[in-house]
């Protein structure tokens, strides 16, 4: 299919690149502890992107008809601006795991088993618990005039458990998963229902928040609310648009030596990994920030043009729609590692009076994302009091500028784990502003 | 298509059988400050097959190759007999319809050319950009015209034509390290007629992005609140809209104490529901994918909660009626329980009543987002104006309203007599379907008293 569309491209313009997708996606759905649905669905599309007098138009489609998509991009390039893209040409591309058989293989009753056993571990009296496996195999090929093409096969399967606890007015809402291109091993397994069984422990115990400017522990999931304005800002979009705070300190020294962050495509097993990406361009691992300063920022084929520079092989594109810049693997802290203790708080609560463990935020990604400035009550957050968590604390809110807060950090924790397409462990922050209401 | 359609359905060997076939066309221009981002027509197609055998689950398989519409009604069937299920599913009677449902396409979006589509917006993105102090702006047209069918093994058959339009704009503006932006969105199930004239509203949010620049932050604390009629809308969505809808509860003893119809959650002046049916709006259609007629639903009468959002599972589940929630995002998704058009109704008075006896408090105007997680909420207003002396006086920025919800309905004192319907863009998420279009709409309300977050005192 892929050659076609290149061949129809040439055919009509003066360059462009196509990317076909097949998909077949699993679900397997446990409501309230018992299965209740299984769901396949098969989707075939195609997106593709033409220049035709130095103008770039695209054009997608899930119906088979490449002259109708053909003409429709076109159409679109007539009204599209001039822009320089250079697509890439044949390379050797790196090798990188993307496809698991036992994935792929896996029978409806494998997946419905891992259900199965995680509804039995996760049971608790007068508690709802939802679990879903998600299994996908899919095929990719992306080629361009310019040269590059691939194909590649990919799996992924995700595992996600929720718990949900009412008392009275009092909700109590847990959750956790898995996401591999493989089947979870046990330990896999056990991670998620130690996660959530530890924290329903300590949850059951309610206690006052503190307040005042104090030491948080932010777990790889609270994490998101910190790195949000980091992953704005670090977008070759936002910088070519003036509008990144990083935009202009590629270089300089901005957070805490301890800090790193890295775009990295090439690590095995993960979903979000792949030998190129959606416009051809070879794969590579890329640091952002190296030891607390400012190294790249992430680029497509279009914005790089447009920024005179090069694509950092982070161009990515669905069915409908033009690419665009979009992280792959996001690795905080020096590498990846061994999974770490899911213990709450990854070992960083010791040597904190009085403090906090967040676990999640209610909000994020409202508001001003981009400047750093953040302020969210707490949808799942533990007091920290000499050392020790001593309960669950329902009405606080939390505050602070992470562009501050990142300048000094207290340390890194020793949970290092994988949370969809981050791999982060937990990070203490000094002096983030808590509320009580 | 209808042919091929009911000879599936003929040919399906499930108890129970729903298939659903879309082909939507669309179209979307989109600027990123003076350039021309893209501007594409793309064409989407597929179809939806949910079926149940007695004594198992559901089976559900969605595909784009129409092709294969027989061959993927028995694969549902397989899936449905791969779960065993002691409490057979049971789904709440809804008398058969065979309609032609063809809603007013305004304008048909696919006889104008994508030039003019461009045309349009590229004169809303300049009145954004020509506002001092803009410095980056973002603008998105997107219409869309789905022709849909439906049909169960009940004997229920529509053909409908379904068109949507949304447009918004994202101005941004900074002064050295200060960034402040202003939303403008706009969503109608309506067509190119009622996209036009909307320049003063995209420029309106860029002077406002400017002159947050020099707006103060909020200081944090309690206060007497006024929610502007965008604000209370979304609030009664997220904060409200989300726990009437019964799957949250129809499994769960304990949701549903705390749901109990009869419950009071607030004072007699809060009226609250939710109208599929209403004309014209981004939630309106008049069957929802299950093909339950839709309609105007009370969930909060007087105070007293009266109602929830069904589908027909969730109905039967708990003695109740369907009220044409059961809505899917597209053909791939299965319809789940989700609101249409979500409404505080009319009380008495203006904004100014609302406000005249508030010595200092915080009048919060527009909506940046909202959350909910079950009994919490935070929502972040555009902006807000501090309230003095009964006055509206300075704007002030970073206006977060946080709380817990059933404390916070109970404080709504007093509601205004100047409703008005969103009509705003963007959608509702729920479990991985995102956007689904809806909308909500309000008077001015007045919160007796709620934290305002901002600048957390240290």
């Amino acid at each position: 299919m892929i050659e076609r569309l290149v061949a129809a491209i040439r055919s009509r313009a003066e360059g462009g690149d196509a990317i076909w997708r097949q998909s077949e996606h699993t679900t397997v759905g446990f409501e309230s502890g018992r299965l209740k649905a299984c769901g396949v669905t098969e989707e075939t599309g195609i997106n593709l992107r033409v220049v035709r007098g130095g103008k770039v138009g695209v054009a997608g489609t899930t119906a088979a008809d490449v002259e109708d998509l053909l003409s429709r991009a076109l159409a679109s390039a007539e009204l599209g601006e001039s822009v320089d893209i250079v697509f890439p040409g044949a390379s050797a591309l790196p090798e990188v795991s993307t496809y698991a058989p036992g994935a792929a293989d896996a029978s409806l009753e494998r997946l419905t088993a891992i259900g199965a056993e995680l509804v039995a571990r996760l049971a608790r009296p007068g508690c709802q618990i939802n679990v879903s496996i998600e299994r996908e195999i899919g095929t990719t090929q992306v080629a361009g005039t310019g040269g590059a093409e691939a194909s590649y096969r990919t799996t992924g399967l995700g595992v996600s458990v929720d718990l949900a606890r009412f008392a009275g007015d009092d909700v109590l809402f847990l959750s956790d998963q898995y996401l591999g291109t493989d089947l979870p091993s046990a330990g896999d397994l056990d991670a998620l229902v130690r996660t959530i069984g530890d924290r329903y422990d300590r949850a059951l115990t309610v206690v006052a928040p503190p307040e005042g400017a104090l030491p948080v522990v932010f777990t790889p999931q609270g994490l998101s609310a910190i790195l949000l304005p980091l992953r704005q800002a670090l977008s070759g979009k936002a910088v070519l648009q003036g509008i990144s705070p990083l935009g202009s300190k590629l270089g300089e020294t901005v957070f805490d030596a301890t800090l790193s962050l890295t775009d990295d495509p090439l690590l095995p097993g993960r979903p979000a990994s792949r030998p190129v990406d959606d416009e051809g361009t070879a794969s590579r691992r890329l640091p952002l920030v190296e030891r607390g300063v400012v190294r790249a920022f992430v680029y497509d084929l279009e914005t790089a043009a447009r920024a005179g520079t090069k694509s950092t092989g982070n161009g990515s594109r669905g069915t409908f729609g033009k690419p665009v810049v979009e992280y792959t693997n996001m690795v905080v802290g020096d590498g990846v590692s061994d999974v770490g203790s899911s213990v709450l708080g990854g070992g960083l609560v010791a040597d904190v009076r009085d403090g906090l463990v967040i676990d999640e935020l209610i909000g994020v990604g409202q508001g001003n994302v981009i400047g750093g400035a953040f302020s969210h009550p707490v949808a799942l957050a533990f007091r920290i009091e000499r050392g020790e968590i001593t309960g669950r604390v329902k009405d606080a809110a939390v505050a602070g500028n992470v562009y501050d807060l990142l300048k000094r950090i207290g340390s890194f924790g020793t949970d290092g784990r994988w949370l969809g397409t981050r791999w982060s462990s937990s990070v203490l922050l000094e002096g983030v502003s808590v509320a009580r209401r | 298509m209808k042919d091929r359609l009911t000879d599936a359905l003929r040919a399906s060997r499930a108890d129970f059988t729903e298939i659903r076939i879309e082909r939507t066309w669309s179209s979307s221009v989109s600027f990123r400050g003076k350039r021309l981002e893209s501007a594409t027509a793309s064409e989407d197609q597929g179809g939806f097959v949910r079926v149940a055998d007695r004594g198992y689950g559901w089976g559900i398989a969605a595909f784009t190759s129409l092709d294969e519409l027989p061959a993927m009604v028995r694969r549902a069937r397989e899936l449905s007999r791969a779960v065993r299920l002691d409490e057979p599913i049971r789904l709440a009677d809804v008398a058969p319809s065979q309609a032609e449902a063809i809603l007013d396409l305004d304008g048909d979006v696919r006889g104008v050319p994508l030039a003019e589509k461009r045309r349009l917006l590229e004169g809303y993105n300049g009145a954004m950009l020509a506002v001092p102090g803009v410095v980056d702006t973002q603008a998105v047209y997107r219409d869309e015209v789905t022709e849909y069918w439906f049909g169960n093994s009940e004997g229920t058959l529509l053909h409908e034509l379904r068109p949507e339009i949304t447009l918004s704009g994202q101005a941004i503006a900074r002064r050295d390290g200060t960034i402040e932006k202003g939303l403008e969105s706009i969503g109608l199930r309506r067509g190119w007629n009622s996209a036009q004239q909307h320049a003063a509203g995209f420029r309106e949010v860029a002077e406002r992005a400017a002159a947050l620049l020099d707006a103060p932050t909020v200081t944090g604390g309690t206060y007497p609140v006024v929610l502007d009629n965008e604000l209370a809308g979304v609030f009664i969505h997220e904060a409200f809209g989300h726990l009437s809808e019964a799957d949250f509860v129809y499994e769960n003893a304990q949701a549903r104490e705390m749901m109990t119809l009869g419950r009071r959650f607030g004072r007699a002046a809060l009226n609250v529901g939710d109208n599929g049916a209403a004309a014209g709006l981004r939630g309106t259609l008049p069957f929802d994918d299950e093909g339950t007629p839709t309609q105007d639903t009370s969930l909060i009468k007087n105070g007293v909660l009266v109602g929830r959002l069904h589908s027909r599972e969730t109905a039967a589940a708990l003695g109740e009626r369907p009220t044409g929630n059961a809505r899917a995002m597209s053909f791939r998704h299965a319809p789940i329980v989700r609101m249409t058009n979500t409404y505080i109704a009319n009380g008495q008075g203006s904004v100014a009543d609302l406000m005249k006896d508030i010595k200092l408090g915080v009048y919060a105007c527009g909506a940046f987002g909202g959350q909910t997680l079950l009994e919490n909420f935070s929502f972040t207003a555009a902006y807000g104006r501090m309230i003095r002396d009964g006055q509206p006086a300075e704007l002030v920025k970073d206006v977060v309203l946080a709380g817990n919800l059933f404390q916070t309905l109970d404080r709504i004192e007093r509601i205004a007599g100047d409703f008005r319907w969103n009509q705003m863009g963007g959608g509702c998420g729920k479990s991985g379907q995102f956007p689904l279009p809806v909308t909500e709409g309000a008077p001015h309300v007045r919160i007796e008293a709620a934290l305002v977050g901002g600048d957390v005192p240290a």
